[in-house]
């Protein structure tokens, strides 16, 4: 919290570092400890004309505070209704979303449902605000915040996101470019300080810089102890960043826990319409144990050399 | 998400498969029909008729309920007003109501019109599609093009406009939801209060649509979409034996509900 106060005195550091302020290393605190979430036996289906859609059946998985967890599937496969009946936009027609340990029937659970986080697909849809400002203070003030620690937040919240807000808190969010803008959105649900952020395939439609940008971000909350969802088709990106695997496939779980590259983890992502990421395939066309494929680019280099 | 406007039952009836502007004209002839006869007998008869063209329909009764149920409190409200101030000999008197049989029967016969009407005018909008019930439109209205108004380009916004609702309408469920997300409240406070809660749902809307309309209208013109040119059409209109078949049936049940 310390940093972010000094609104105006930090500076861009684009030119210097070779990425935005508060992303390269540069200590920004981060929101945190993360939140244990469990769900048992979830079922959810989409109203339609004729016969309703199910979108989910019996899905049950559990993942400990701060751990991150891949949600992978083929589309339609309901990794999206799953996070929105996490977040509690929809509710399940069977079973129940664990928070903290916490049943929704207990009396902090409306509480414990604020401090999840939900990033949307294409999220810069959801930015209206007349300024990047007012934009991310958006959700940290519905939540009733007093203001001094809504602009606290919004300051720590660009900052997080690589948008220093003495450069980007008066631009117009309209004004920005995709990639600012998905980090933007991004921030106004970091504002809100979420224990649990799961994200909505965050990657969808950004270029490389971006991308590893955005992917910087989150391991960096990760790093904070932060509980992470992320649903996505980037195997990659996601092997970097997830040590836990939940895969679905028509609504229903193919399998869940920790990730572990084995000859069964292949099969499985095969399976589902997916490929087992690219470290894991090279480690195993090199002839070594899959199983101990290294998870980014600068490991593989350090174990080949 | 299914939005509810539900105003087409797709279907391989014998009424779905009636042309758009037979059914068109043949809906509007008994609805003129309707409000020219005055008397419970010639509603009964274009009632009847409804009633056939609904069976033959294969739509189930809900559906009729969900397009009648909107004009419930039209018809209520026909019905109150006519009983309460219609002249007449009153049975019974309160306050400044009079109550009259002919009230009654007035009020009566009123509502029921109504009731046919929508019943009449759902069987068209429930059988057709509403592009092809545009085209069909557009067909009708060629006669105009000699005033210079301009009715295919007029069809084109209505198609374009029709097939954007369910579009608009997912996109606006999935804004509410990810402002639901970041605490936004829709359904609490007085009106005001309501309507300033829609700010944050109604500008991603508008820009949206208007990136959308942009999008569309380059992508039309790389297409060589040209105004003012009649456009041919991949599955024209084709009128046969049964539509011939319904506007003689329609003129004779005109007929019938005229006369009897």
């Amino acid at each position: 919290m310390s940093a972010s106060g000094e609104r105006g005195r930090r500076r861009h550091r684009a030119e210097a570092g070779g990425g935005p302020a508060g992303v390269n290393g540069h200590a920004v605190p981060v929101p945190g400890p993360g939140m244990a979430l469990w769900c048992h036996g979830l079922s959810f289906s989409y109203e339609e004309a004729r016969a309703p859609i199910p979108a989910l059946r019996d899905v049950g998985f559990e993942l400990a505070a701060g751990r991150s967890l891949a949600l992978l599937g083929a589309s339609g496969s309901g990794k999206s209704t799953l996070l929105q009946v996490i977040k509690g936009l929809d509710a399940p027609e069977a079973g129940e979303v664990g928070l903290d340990g916490r049943a929704p029937a207990a009396p902090e659970y409306a509480a414990l449902q604020r401090e999840v986080g939900l990033v949307f697909q294409t999220p810069e849809l959801q930015l209206f605000a007349a300024s990047a400002r007012e934009d991310v203070a958006f959700g940290p003030r519905r939540l009733g915040r007093p203001e001094t620690e809504v602009q606290a937040a919004v300051d720590e919240a660009m900052e997080l996101v690589g948008l220093p807000p003495d450069v980007f808190a008066g631009r117009h969010p309209y004004a920005l470019s995709g990639g600012e803008q998905r980090r933007l959105a991004l921030a106004g649900v970091l504002a809100m300080r979420p224990r649990l952020l799961l994200l909505d395939e965050p990657f969808v439609s950004l270029d490389p810089a971006t991308r590893r940008e955005l992917a910087r971000i989150l391991a960096r909350l990760r790093a904070a102890g932060v509980t992470l969802v992320l649903a996505t088709h980037d195997v990659d990106l996601a092997w970097a960043l997830c040590d836990e695997l939940l895969v679905l496939d028509g609504g229903r779980v193919l399998a869940s826990g920790p990730w572990e590259a084995g000859e069964a983890g292949q099969a499985l992502l095969v399976a589902s319409r997916l490929r087992e990421p690219f470290l894991v395939e090279l480690w195993r066309r090199l002839g070594r144990d899959p199983a101990r494929a290294p998870r980014t680019a600068a490991e593989a280099a350090e174990a080949l050399r | 998400m299914r939005p509810a406007i539900a105003q087409y039952y797709p279907g391989d009836s014998v009424v779905h498969r009636l042309d758009a502007r037979a059914k068109f004209v043949a809906v509007t002839a008994l609805a003129v029909a309707l409000f020219v006869r005055d008397a419970f007998a010639g509603l009964a008869v274009f009632a009847a008729a409804g009633v056939v063209a609904y069976a033959l329909s294969g739509v189930p009764a809900s559906w009729f309920w969900r397009a009648f149920r909107p004009l419930l409190w039209l018809i209520g409200l026909t019905f109150l007003t006519q009983l309460l101030f219609a002249p007449g000999e009153p049975f019974f008197s309160w306050w400044i109501f009079d109550f009259s049989w002919e009230g009654l029967q007035f009020a009566a016969f009123l509502s029921l019109r109504l009731l046919v009407l929508v019943l009449i005018g759902s069987v068209l909008t429930l059988t057709t599609a509403p592009l092809a019930l545009t085209d069909g439109l557009a067909w009708l209205g060629r006669p105009l093009r000699r005033l210079r108004v301009p009715t295919d380009e007029l069809a084109l916004m209505v198609t374009i406009a029709l097939r954007f609702i369910p579009t608009l309408l997912v996109e606006l469920d999935q804004i509410m939801r990810a402002q639901r997300a970041r605490g936004a409240d829709f359904g609490s406070g007085g009106p005001i209060r309501r309507a300033r809660a829609l700010v944050p749902v109604l500008t991603p809307l508008f820009v949206l649509s208007f990136r959308r309309a942009d999008e569309l209208a380059l992508a039309m013109e790389a297409r060589c979409y040209r105004p003012g040119i009649v456009r041919t059409r991949l599955h024209p209109l084709r009128a046969g034996v049964a539509d011939a078949v319904l506007l003689a049936v329609t003129a004779a049940v005109i007929a019938a509900g005229l006369l009897v």
